[in-house]
């Protein structure tokens, strides 16, 4: 096995049958019952299959009358009604209850992310746990939670019917169950190394499909339509999916090729066992004076007897996957969760606008911790190379003691080249990170010592991703629900953000929708209205520290000043940082700092930085060369 | 279009769809259908035959045959069936199941690689947007092709079962034809009435539950209904960086609301519980009606024994083919029904499939020049995006020189990109013309046409899958050409720490070998892809936006290297990179509003060039206005 997650625990087939049923009964017990019913409904079912031409063959070779045979018959018919009817209606029935639930499952899932460390949602493993376990709940009728269903009723109803035909046909013969019992023991082994084989294949199907799809995805890429045409990509393209298809073909033909043969050693076992059925009941009829009627009856039920122990195969194989996936699915969900609750510090001790200071910081990506290690193997090599890639900065990964005290109120600008490590700072400082030693501390406060749920309220910031969601321009700019938005203030942080203009142009309401994903008539704003729109959900909270990680590296000149005067604006009274690749919104600030790898390269105002005629001056030259 | 997937469909339109989705699957694989024919006429044979054989059996018992007399039958009988199986195996497993696989999978892809050739100005389209959520939301339920295989295999077997049905229990119907016992008819009766009512309750229950599976919600509906937990968990519109968002704004409420909440709610529950009601009433009603026909078929052939004569066999065998008469008289029905639904999803699919181009296709060759003496022209072009209602250029002119360097500066959605658009020809103008050496440019072979530029957009995609096929666009390449290219770029430092070098797959969704690049990275590799194409004309859409500055200054270094004595085009937002072209041309609302050097432009105090440029150089002057003192 390779790159077995960390976080993954085999739990039991059992334990993970237990846990959707625990599921169910907490979301909808409804599913649950429909269950019980149809195990029990498709365990009679087959039992009736073979008794309906026993009784027919009684009644005619007993020459009963024919009102007589009416009443008996009709009974039955009825009796079948009823079994086969509600035995569909409760199985399809409950196939859309637990299929709605996977929505509430894969929610779930979703919801946990948002309650585990933040930290813990870039580590390279969990992102894999949370892939894996997305995987397990999104798969349709292949889903972690529809598998134990199928699998569990299956294997259930087999059990069931193997007991009660064993029961019937014990009353013919205990040699003829335990020969059949040999039989299906044969069978059995058979089935588990289709099984296995099937299960050895899933890794490189699973490789083959994931690459067929995402040759596929990258076709259907829209945003890469107009690359796709300049370059006549069309051609590798579809060269590439034509090596998809032909591997996908390849790994069919060994599956097929093995079922074949699998099917083939079933079906000699099946003649063997109808012939000796044959060859015992004839011998049973002629010699111990079996009537015909009970001849065909113990013919369907030998027949009848391999094909449940089929199914609780089918059943095992089932449950086996959907306890896999289970588990995958279990170890994101069991995850530890981030306290938020827990703290002795509370913010209202503090006074505004806050000072903050870095106290001998230190703080490593973990997957970079592996550093001194790098001649171990190869293969390590890469593997620590890409991690590296996944915090989005290289070389930025490593603070040492990094040492910075923001006063109270102060503007800070922190400038740096990509990958300096400015991102990471801001991390470290709203606790999305934690340093691996030394202190943050907020009016000397050690921020660890504040519930984490108070320490959030803290800091109004503006990231690099654009968070929009499909919602309300209220829920957007709150970022609560709707009826928790207080409308005044919602209206003032627009007005005050710069957007009341377009609002009035456009007719656009709190309630009017963001982007057109959801609701066709949605507004979709310029990159510029954007950043406004950002920023206005930043003044709406209007924390005490004011945060604006490079906002403005899509827009025109224009729009840019524009922003980086509103942001001057508002952010007296604050405390902020302001991280940008133009220096010249470092005019805006009391200080500024230039990182370089995890550490304080310059510090000082524009004036004595230029002066100093270092790394910033140099930085400044560049870009102020053209302007010149 | 009929987009509603519950509404009313006249016959023939069902049996138009039915037709041509057989024929698409027929046409891609020509023997999928006689193979499946021939394995379900053996499937068909093999149960008959045991029939048979238990009947024969019974009969020679009652008839006082000796076990030595029977076994060397049924020795006989089962080796044959045997045989058969494996037959049919063979057949299913090594034909039948590889073509399905294979269709599907050829299938699924149509699409895609449908939209890798048809105009780029419907790809976007407001109307196939609208197809291609209609052919999301057609396909929510089911299994895509595998529906179809699923359904013609059982309507190819239950039909071969009817036959052998019939075949075998000829008899039966013979007696039921001269039987004189009013009870029989009586039976057939009460039967046809009951089938009849249960297959009216079935529909009125499936409209129920296709209404659940194909539902059109109304914007109110969508505000209570919709939940955003499938697209958020699989990162679409949701990205695991905004949960820093999440956790500062408190939203973790919000989130809820928007995903498991709704579930819960009333609207969601009603909804799913008329679903559920839908889908299982129709299979109560579908099912009690095989439940009735099977108890009745032996209860006819009991009637018709019991009044004449009949042995024990054929009691067995008569009253098996009556029950599989019947009930496949019914799945025949419901099997239809389904599939007619089936072919009628795939509908949109098709659609897709059949879009047709809308811009003129060229067949003019492209003259080759080793000069690359080409001059294009725009001609007072007017372009609007399609459903868009303001013009993105309005009565634009301009002509490019050869050789010439050429800016393009102006406020955002002042009709620049635009310009990069009509020029590669993704769009055609609305009027007007682009010229190149004095020919429209519609006249000619697009991909010989698209040859001449080599463009690095804003937005520009890498594809997941080797660096070098990404520089050089195909699956073969010159290695040491795609290494200069890369070099050329200034990737080349990392590429140097790459392992797999030129080699190593880009991000990790095809190979979980791959890496990741950062922002910059991928802008310098699309550059070298631009390189390596090495086209007269050279596009740069806002290259540089995510760059820091030092990395910024490298690229534009390299830049003049590069592109050497070709046609360039710069587009950026940072007026300093484009000081040094020798035009540069002002854009505003879809205009050519100002064009000439930096000196010239800089000089007109009015002009919006002028306005920009004060805007970002003020913060760069040592004099320039100090807002903190």
């Amino acid at each position: 096995m390779k790159e077995e997650n960390v976080y993954l625990k085999h739990y039991s087939i059992l334990s993970d049958i237990f846990y959707f049923v625990k599921y169910f009964k907490k979301y909808e017990p409804a599913v649950l019952i429909c269950c019980m019913i149809e195990i029990i409904l498709s365990a009679v079912l087959p039992l009736v299959g073979i008794y309906l031409p026993k009784i027919t063959l009684d009644l005619v070779t007993n020459q009963v009358d024919i009102g007589y045979a009416i009443i008996v018959l009709g009974l039955f018919t009825f009796l079948m009604m009823g079994v086969y009817g509600i035995n569909t209606a409760v199985g399809s029935g409950k196939y859309y209850l637990y299929n709605a639930q996977r929505t509430n499952i894969i929610g779930l899932l979703f919801l946990k992310s948002l309650r585990i460390k933040y930290a813990d949602t870039e580590s390279g493993e969990i992102k894999k746990a949370y892939w894996k376990a997305v995987e397990t709940a999104t798969n349709g009728d292949w889903s972690a939670s529809s598998r134990i269903i199928s699998g569990s009723i299956t294997m259930m109803k087999s059990v069931l019917c193997f007991l009660l035909y064993s029961t019937v046909l014990s009353f013919l013969s205990i040699w003829m169950v335990a020969v059949l019992i040999g039989l299906s023991l044969l069978s059995y082994l058979i089935s588990l190394n289709r099984i296995k084989f099937t299960e050895s294949l899933r890794e490189e199907e699973a490789e083959v499909t994931k690459k067929y799809y995402c040759v596929k995805n990258s076709m259907g890429n829209v945003e890469a339509a107009k690359d796709i045409r300049i370059f006549g990509m069309n051609h590798w393209l579809t060269k590439l999916r034509d090596i998809s298809l032909g591997e996908l073909r390849e790994l069919n033909k060994k599956r097929t090729r093995k079922a074949e043969q699998y099917e083939k050693l079933n079906f000699a076992l099946s003649m063997l066992r109808d012939f000796m059925a044959y060859g015992f009941l004839l011998y049973q009829v002629t010699n111990q004076g079996l009537s015909v009627s009970e001849f065909v009856l113990y013919f369907g039920a030998i027949t009848g007897f391999s094909g449940f122990v089929g199914d609780i195969m089918n059943g095992i194989a089932e449950l086996r996957e959907a306890a896999n996936s289970t588990d995958y699915y279990r170890a994101y969900m069991e995850l530890p969760e981030e306290d938020r609750n827990n703290g002795k510090r509370h913010i209202i001790e503090l006074e505004f606008p806050v000072k903050i200071e870095f106290r001998n910081v230190c703080f490593a990506y973990k997957e970079y911790m592996e550093e001194d290690e790098k001649d171990n193997n190869q293969k390590e090599g890469t593997v620590k190379g890409e991690e590296k890639e996944l915090t989005g900065e290289r070389n930025a990964n490593i603070f040492r003691n990094f040492n910075l005290t923001i006063n109270s109120g102060e503007k800070i600008a922190l400038v740096g080249v990509n990958g300096a490590g400015k991102t990471t700072f801001v991390k470290l400082l709203t606790g999305m990170l934690e340093p691996d030693s030394g202190q943050i501390l907020i009016n000397g406060i050690d921020t660890r010592e504040f519930p984490k749920e108070e320490f959030y309220k803290l800091f109004s910031v503006v990231f690099q991703e654009q968070f929009i969601p499909p919602f309300t321009i209220a829920e957007n700019i709150a970022l609560n629900r709707r009826d928790e938005v207080d409308e005044a203030r919602a209206w003032q942080a627009v007005e005050k953000a710069g957007l009341k203009q377009v609002f009035e142009e456009k007719n656009i309401t709190l309630d009017s929708w963001m982007t057109r994903k959801l609701i066709e008539s949605g507004i979709d704003f310029s990159g510029g209205q954007r950043q406004r729109f950002l920023l206005a959900r930043a003044l709406y909270k209007d924390a005490p520290i004011l945060i604006l990680d490079e906002p403005t590296a899509a827009l025109d000149p224009i729009a840019e000043s524009e922003i980086y005067e509103s942001y001057h604006k508002y952010s007296s009274q604050k405390t902020s940082v302001f991280i940008s690749h133009r220096l010249a919104s470092t005019r805006f600030s009391d200080r500024i700092i230039m990182i370089e790898n995890g550490e304080i390269l310059e510090m000082g105002t524009h004036k004595e930085l230029m002066e100093k005629n270092g790394a910033y001056a140099r930085m400044y030259e560049v870009q102020s060369n053209y302007y010149k | 279009m009929n987009s509603n997937l519950t509404s009313k469909l006249p016959v023939r339109e069902h049996i138009k769809n039915i037709k041509k989705l057989l024929k698409t699957v027929h046409d891609m694989e020509k023997t999928y259908f006689p193979m499946v024919c021939l394995v379900h006429v053996i499937n068909v044979i093999v149960p008959y035959t045991e029939l048979v054989l238990s009947a024969y059996i019974l009969d020679g018992v009652s008839q006082g045959r000796g076990i030595g007399e029977l076994m060397p039958v049924i020795a006989a009988v089962t080796a044959v069936i045997f045989v058969l199986h494996c037959l049919t195996s063979r057949v299913w497993n090594r034909i039948c199941k590889i073509k399905q696989d294979d269709m599907y999978y050829r299938y699924s892809c149509m699409i895609e690689t449908k939209m890798l050739k048809m105009d780029y100005s419907r790809i976007d389209s407001p109307e196939v947007r609208e197809l291609k959520n209609r052919i999301l939301s057609d396909n929510n339920w089911g299994a895509g092709l595998y529906s179809t295989f699923w359904q013609t295999d059982t309507l190819i077997y239950v039909f071969f079962n009817l036959i052998g049905a019939i075949v075998v229990g000829m008899p039966v119907l013979f007696y039921i034809a001269e039987t004189k016992r009013g009870e029989v008819f009586v039976i057939l009766l009460i039967l046809l009435i009951f089938s009849a009512v249960c297959l009216k309750c079935r529909m009125y229950f499936m409209k129920k539950s296709q209404r659940f599976m194909y539902k059109e919600y109304t914007d109110k509906e969508k505000e209570e209904k919709t939940t955003f937990a499938w697209t958020f968990s699989m990162g679409d519109g949701y990205d695991y960086k905004n949960g820093k968002d999440i956790r500062i704004y408190n939203g973790y409420n919000l989130m809820k609301r928007w995903t498991t909440d709704v579930i819960f709610q009333k609207p969601f529950r009603k909804e799913l519980k008329d679903g559920v009601a839908g889908e299982a009433g129709g299979g109560f009603f579908g099912t009690i009606i095989t439940g009735a026909m099977e108890g009745s078929s032996y209860l006819l052939v009991a009637i018709l024994a019991l009044a004449g004569s009949m042995s024990v066999g054929s009691v067995v065998k008569l009253a098996g083919c009556l029950k599989n008469i019947f009930s496949d008289i019914i799945s025949l029905i419901n099997s239809v029904a389904e599939f007619a639904m089936t072919a009628r999803k795939q509908m949109s699919t098709f659609e897709f499939l059949e879009i047709s181009d809308e811009m003129y296709k060229g067949k003019l060759p492209l003259e080759k020049r080793s000069d690359n003496q080409y001059q294009i022209e725009f001609r007072h072009v007017f372009f609007k995006y399609p459903g868009a209602k303001e013009y993105a250029l309005k009565d634009f002119s301009m002509k490019l020189k050869i050789g010439e360097k050429l800016a393009i500066v102006g406020m955002n959605g002042s009709g620049k990109t635009t310009m990069i658009k009509l020029l590669c020809r993704l769009y055609d103008p609305e009027k007007g013309e682009i010229l190149l050496n004095g020919v429209d440019i519609k006249k000619f072979r697009q991909e010989e046409y698209s040859r001449l530029f080599s463009v690095v957009f804003q937005d520009y995609t890498l594809m997941p899958f080797k660096l070098a096929e990404n520089v050089a666009v195909d699956t073969k390449y010159d290695a040491a050409s795609v290494k200069k290219s890369l070099s050329d770029s200034g990737f080349e430092e990392r590429l140097s720490e790459l392992e797999q070098g030129i080699d190593t797959y880009i991000y990790k969704s095809y190979n979980d070998n791959g890496v990741e690049v950062s922002g910059g990275e991928a802008q310098k590799i699309a550059i070298a892809r631009a390189v390596y194409k090495d086209s007269p004309f050279v596009l740069l859409d806002e290259p540089t936006a995510a760059l820091d500055p030092l990395s910024e200054y490298e690229i534009y270094t390299n830049f003049d290297k590069i592109i050497g004595s070709k046609t360039a085009i710069y587009i950026s937002h940072r007026l300093s990179s484009c000081k040094f072209c020798e035009k540069i041309a002002v854009f505003h609302k879809g205009k050519l509003i100002q064009i000439g050097s930096h000196e010239e432009l800089v000089k007109e105090k009015n002009g919006k060039y002028y306005e920009m440029w004060e805007a970002q150089a003020q913060y760069y002057r040592e004099n320039g206005i100090e807002v903190h003192a």
